[in-house]
């Protein structure tokens, strides 16, 4: 009876997809986030007859055959790319990246990672880094006497001070753009790397090479739209408990079986 | 004797078929682009010497349900769902297949994949290549792809050359010999296809086959009884 194990390949679906939906709401306010959907692909199926078997003594052929899915399997869960709201939050080290890009990190392994959340610090030596304390390259510090910071659209980081009239350059924040983005492995933290789905990180400056352009004072906000969710939670709770149905009732099937006699 | 029998196991074991199937299909109800199967039992007559002729249940008949499904809309820049009938052309390892689940994404090459990894072809047979640095992707009525307003392939949409000789493959891919382009369907753009199994008619067949599945059962235990009847009649 392989209906039943058809059926629970339908309630795993569903019940993954009730944890991407959960994820999703989760993150509803975190910086940069964006909404992940589970996708499914039918499994292989079986054939019980194929077609042009003859099926009758005067060689009359089946016209379709028969063949018998296996049930249902995760084929991905993909990230949908939308550019999230910008919220204004006017710190001088919060910056939105409006456009594909994303900003380099790199990890105290020397790894490098890649993110969208712009809600950058500054360390005690001036530093900047993300949220996580990790480097943002190229690596820029911001004198201790700086009054004040201006990050322009291309990633020029400039300080004023009060002894000079011009501001000085400090270095210019990179965008890395990758011909896959979705295939980049998320490793939480709003943090990504690199992967051979996501091709090599291409290197640019923002405002060229179609990366996108910064904006400083404002953060973007996460992509999930709350409405849309529940319907999927809702679409994946039903399609969860027809799937319960079909295993009763070929568990009815099984039992009106074996009381025979 | 037990002609009866027989007859009935022929129905019954087509019904357990069927509702694999079924379950196959409710297992699916969220799998973008699948179509429902169906089952069709047909009569399967045997010549008898000195009765009437019998005729046995045979469920070796299948269908593919191809009607059109609802829209979800994903705002994917490269979701693209099929309005009317027709396919989208991808390169699998087992040759050219069709399909109607129009989740794609650029590969690490930057040609258009399913989430499989085979390649999207374009009207002309070939995979279809995205610029990294392109922005704006819009796609027209007619399948053709642009980037920064520039054209860069045009989609192609194909119909199976015999429909009742397609087969279903895992992957909600169709295998079909031979292809011809069709005309009427457009592609839309941030959409993609659900599955058109319906849930209702789906549970009500359901039930239908269980109900089915039970009465053949009885039968069987009537049968059983009238035989064992027979034997201790006979038998004293």
């Amino acid at each position: 009876m392989k209906a039943l194990q058809i059926a629970a390949s339908g309630m795993a679906a569903q019940q993954m997809r009730v944890d991407v939906v959960s994820n999703n709401l989760a993150n509803m306010s975190t910086t940069g986030y964006n909404t992940r959907r589970a996708e499914f692909a039918d499994l292989h199926y079986q054939q019980l007859a194929r077609p042009g078997t003859v099926s009758a003594q005067n060689g009359a052929m089946l016209p379709t055959g028969v063949q018998i899915g296996l049930g249902v399997r995760a084929s991905s869960v993909s990230v949908v790319l939308a550019q999230g709201s910008l919220a204004a939050t006017g710190g001088d080290l919060d910056l939105a990246i409006e456009g594909k890009g994303y900003l380099e990190v790199t990890l105290p392994s020397g790894a490098t990672a890649y993110t969208r959340d712009g809600g950058l610090k500054r360390t005690g030596d001036g530093l900047i880094v993300n949220a996580d304390g990790y480097q943002v390259n190229p690596g820029i510090t911001i004198p201790s006497d700086a009054t004040s910071l201006s990050i322009n659209a291309e990633g020029e980081v400039y300080a004023y001070f009060n002894t000079q009239v011009q501001p000085q350059l400090l270095g210019q924040l990179s965008l890395t753009g990758f011909t896959n983005d979705k295939g980049l492995e998320a490793m939480g933290s709003n943090l990504f790397l690199e992967s051979p789905a996501s091709g090599p990180p291409l290197q640019g400056t923002a405002g060229q090479d179609g990366l996108g352009t910064l904006r400083q004072g404002y953060l973007e906000e996460s992509s999930v739209d709350a409405v849309r969710e529940v319907t999927e939670l809702i679409k994946a709770q039903r399609g969860y408990e027809l799937n319960a149905k079909v295993i009763t009732a070929a568990d009815q099937m099984l039992s009106a079986t074996t009381q025979l006699r | 004797m037990g002609a009866g029998i027989y007859t009935t196991l022929t129905r019954q074991s087509g019904l357990m078929r069927e509702m694999q199937v079924v379950a196959h299909n409710i297992a699916n109800i969220s799998t973008t682009g699948f179509r429902r199967e169906g089952v069709i039992f047909s009569e399967y007559v045997k010549r008898m010497e000195d009765a009437p002729s019998l005729s046995m249940a045979n469920a070796d008949t299948r269908h593919m349900d191809l009607r059109q499904a609802g829209l979800s809309q994903t705002g994917g820049m490269f979701d693209f769902a099929i309005q009317g009938d027709g396919f989208f052309l991808i390169e699998t390892p087992e040759g050219q297949s069709l399909t109607r689940a129009g989740h794609f994404m650029p590969n690490a090459e930057g040609e258009l994949v399913n989430p499989d990894g085979h390649r999207l072809l374009d009207l002309g047979g070939t995979p279809i290549f995205v610029p990294p640095d392109m922005n704006n992707i819009a796609l027209s009525q007619d399948g053709t792809l642009s980037g920064n307003g520039q054209p860069l392939a045009q989609i192609g949409l194909w119909q199976p050359g015999d429909p009742l000789k397609m087969t279903h493959m895992g992957g909600t891919i169709f295998i079909s010999e031979t292809v011809v382009p069709a005309d009427s369907a457009t592609i839309l753009q941030g959409f993609v296809e659900d599955s058109n199994v319906n849930p209702i008619s789906e549970i009500a067949r359901m039930i239908e086959v269980q109900r089915a599945y039970e009465m053949g059962q009885g039968f069987l235990e009537k049968e059983d009884e009238r035989m064992r009847g027979v034997i201790q009649t006979l038998g004293r």
